[in-house]
C-alpha cells in the first residue's frame, strides 16, 4: 500500500433495490425498504437518519454480516449480497465499529498486523514493519506496545482506523464509530480521519446520528427515512478538501446543515409518533 | 525511593490494621483459655500451639502431609482443567454437543463432590484414586460452567472485526475466541482451586492415610490438640498459596486484563 494523492479506481458500491425483512418468530418487519444508493469510489458518503431506521442493517449487508431479502449489493459490478447469495465478509470492505473493537488482548500493534496477517498477505515481520510504517504516519508510534485498555478513547479509534487501512480496502465502512465521544476528542478524531483520507482516498459509507459530523466528513449526506429505511434526501457537501474544522463557521456550512436538519427533524418525529402508537 | 514505598507499604495504616485484628484474635483466644471462658477452656492457646510447632514442623511426617495433599490438588485440578476446558469450548461452540451433553451436567453438578465418595470408593481400585477423582469432580464442573459462560459472553463485534479482517475460522478460534475466554477460564480455576481445598481435606478425613486432612483428623482421634491447630492453619496457608500461584499464573498469561 503507498499513501499519494491519485483517486483510488476500485471501490464502487452499488445498493439497487435493496429490502430487509426481518422475521424474528414470525412477526415480519420490514427494516429496508427498496432502497438504492450509489457509492462512486472514493466518495465519502454519510447515512443519517433516526434511530432504528435500519442504517447499520443496510451497512451489515454491505459488510457481509447477514442477507438481504431482495434487490443487490455489488462491489466495482461484482454481487456480493443479494436475496440468494451473500459473499462472506472480507477484508475488501472493512468495518469500524459503533463501540470500537480493537482486540483487548493484543497490543496496538499486533491489532494493526491481525489483518495481513489472518489474510497471508504478509508474513509476520513485514506486516510488524508496514504496521510500523503506517503508526510513525500517522503520529501514533509511541503507543504502538500498549495495550487498548491503556489508552485513550481517541488513540483507540485511530488505532481502529489504522488497524483496517493496513489492508488497503477497496471500502471502509464506519458505524457510528465516534459515538459516546466528547465534543473536543471527536473533532480532533474526525480531522485525523480526514487527514488519512487525504492521504489515502478510499470510498467510505459512514453511518452517524451527528448531523455536524456529516457535513464536516462527507461529500454527500444521505437522509434516511424512518423505518423501513428508504432515501430520503440526498445532499452534496461542496466543501473542497483538504478540510479544516474553520469549514464549520462558513455561511454554506449554516445552509446546508438546516437542509439537512429539517429532512431528519421531520423524520425523527415521525418515529417518535409511531413509537408513541406503538406504546399506546 | 523504591526503599521509601516499600516501607510505606509496610508501615501502612491498612497492614497495621491487619495486625491488630489478627494479634487482637490470639490474644483474646490466649486469655480465653488462660480464663477459662466457655468454649475456649478447652482449646489448646496460642501459645500452646506455639510450643508444640517447632517438634511438629520438625518431624518430616508433617512434611510428608503437605506433599500428599498437594500432589491430590495438583493431579485432580490439572485433570479437571485438561478435561473440562475444551469440553466447555466444545459445549459452548456447538449447539447441538450442547443440547446433547448440558442436561447431563446440569444433573450432576449439583451433587455434591462428597457425596460422590462411597460411590468413587467402589468404583476406583484404589483409596487414592477415589479421592483423586472427587477432587477431580470439585474444579470440574466450576470450568465448564465458566468457560461455557465465558465463550457465549464473547461480543460479537471481535468476531465480526475479525472476519471483517480477513480470517479464517481457525484464526478465530485461536486468535479470539481462546483469548477472550482466558479471563474467565482463570476466574473458574481460582473458585475451582478454593472448592479442591475443601474436598481434599473431607475425603481425606473419610478415606486417607495421609495429608493436612487425615493430619488434623487423626490428631483429634490421637488427642494431640496443638496439632489439630497446626493442622488447620496449615490447610489455610496451603490454600492461600494455591490460589496466588494461579493469580499470579493468570496475571502471567492474561497481561492486558490489569490495564481495563
Amino acid at each position: 500500500m503507498t499513501m499519494n494523492n491519485n483517486g483510488p479506481i476500485e471501490g464502487r458500491i452499488s445498493i439497487k433495490n435493496v429490502s430487509k425483512i426481518y422475521d424474528p418468530d414470525g412477526a415480519k418487519v420490514l427494516a429496508v425498504d427498496d432502497c438504492s444508493l450509489e457509492i462512486q469510489p472514493g466518495e465519502f458518503c454519510v447515512i443519517v437518519g433516526p434511530s432504528g431506521c435500519g442504517k447499520t442493517t443496510l451497512l451489515n449487508a454491505v459488510a457481509g454480516f447477514h442477507s438481504i431479502s431482495s434487490g443487490s449489493i455489488e462491489l466495482d459490478g461484482r454481487a456480493i449480497c443479494t436475496a440468494s447469495h451473500t459473499e462472506p465478509p472480507s477484508a475488501e470492505r472493512i468495518v469500524v465499529f459503533q463501540n470500537g473493537a480493537l482486540f483487548p488482548w493484543l497490543s496496538v500493534l499486533d491489532n494493526i498486523t491481525f489483518g495481513p496477517e489472518a489474510q497471508g498477505k504478509m508474513t509476520r515481520g513485514e506486516a510488524v514493519s508496514r504496521a510500523r510504517e503506517l503508526l510513525a504516519e500517522l503520529g501514533l508510534a509511541p503507543i504502538a506496545e500498549r495495550y487498548p485498555g491503556e489508552i485513550s478513547s481517541g488513540m483507540k479509534r485511530r488505532v481502529e482506523i489504522a488497524r483496517a487501512l493496513i489492508n488497503d480496502p477497496k471500502v471502509l465502512l464506519l458505524d457510528e464509530p465516534f459515538r459516546a465521544m466528547d465534543a473536543l476528542t471527536k473533532g480532533v478524531v474526525q480531522e485525523f480521519l480526514l487527514r488519512v483520507l487525504d492521504k489515502m482516498r478510499k470510498s467510505v459509507l459512514f453511518i452517524t446520528h451527528d448531523l455536524e459530523e456529516a457535513l464536516f466528513l462527507g461529500d454527500r449526506v444521505v437522509v434516511m427515512t424512518t423505518r423501513p429505511a428508504q432515501v430520503k434526501k440526498t445532499i452534496m457537501v461542496d466543501f473542497p478538501r483538504p478540510r479544516t474544522y474553520r469549514v464549520r463557521s462558513s455561511q454554506r456550512y449554516l445552509e446546508l446543515k438546516e437542509q439537512v436538519f429539517e429532512a431528519v427533524h421531520e423524520e425523527a418525529r415521525k418515529a417518535f409518533e409511531a413509537g408513541e402508537r406503538e406504546m399506546a | 525511593m523504591n526503599l521509601i514505598k516499600l516501607r510505606k507499604a509496610i508501615f501502612s495504616k491498612s497492614v497495621l490494621r491487619g495486625f491488630i485484628s489478627v494479634g487482637g484474635l490470639i490474644a483474646f483466644w490466649e486469655l480465653g483459655r488462660r480464663l477459662q471462658l466457655p468454649g475456649l477452656a478447652v482449646v489448646p492457646a496460642p501459645s500452646e500451639v506455639f510450643a508444640a510447632l517447632s517438634d511438629i514442623v520438625a518431624k518430616p511426617e508433617f512434611w510428608d502431609h503437605w506433599y500428599a495433599s498437594f500432589t491430590r490438588v495438583l493431579g485432580g485440578f490439572i485433570a479437571a482443567q485438561l478435561i473440562g476446558i475444551p469440553l466447555g469450548l466444545m459445549m459452548a461452540m456447538n449447539r447441538y454437543f450442547h443440547a446433547f451433553t448440558f442436561p447431563l451436567l446440569e444433573i450432576m453438578r449439583p451433587i455434591p463432590p462428597l457425596a460422590w465418595v462411597p460411590a468413587a470408593i467402589i468404583f476406583w481400585p484404589t483409596t487414592e484414586l477415589s479421592i483423586g477423582f472427587v477432587i477431580f469432580l470439585g474444579a470440574f464442573f466450576t470450568v465448564v460452567v465458566n468457560v461455557i459462560g465465558s465463550a457465549r459472553n464473547i461480543d460479537v463485534r471481535y468476531l465480526r472485526a475479525a472476519q471483517s479482517l480477513g480470517s479464517r475460522p481457525i484464526d478465530i478460534f485461536k486468535r479470539i475466541i481462546l483469548p477472550a475466554v482466558l479471563p474467565g477460564i482463570f476466574i473458574g480455576m481460582a473458585v475451582g482451586m478454593g472448592i479442591t481445598w475443601e474436598v481434599v481435606v473431607a475425603a481425606e478425613m473419610i478415606a486417607g492415610k495421609s495429608g493436612l486432612g487425615y493430619l488434623t483428623w487423626s490428631s483429634y482421634v490421637g488427642g494431640n490438640y496443638p496439632q489439630i491447630i497446626i493442622g488447620m492453619i496449615s490447610i489455610g496457608i496451603a490454600g492461600y498459596i494455591s490460589s496466588s500461584l494461579i493469580r499470579l499464573f493468570g496475571r502471567f498469561v492474561t497481561p492486558w486484563q490489569s490495564t481495563q
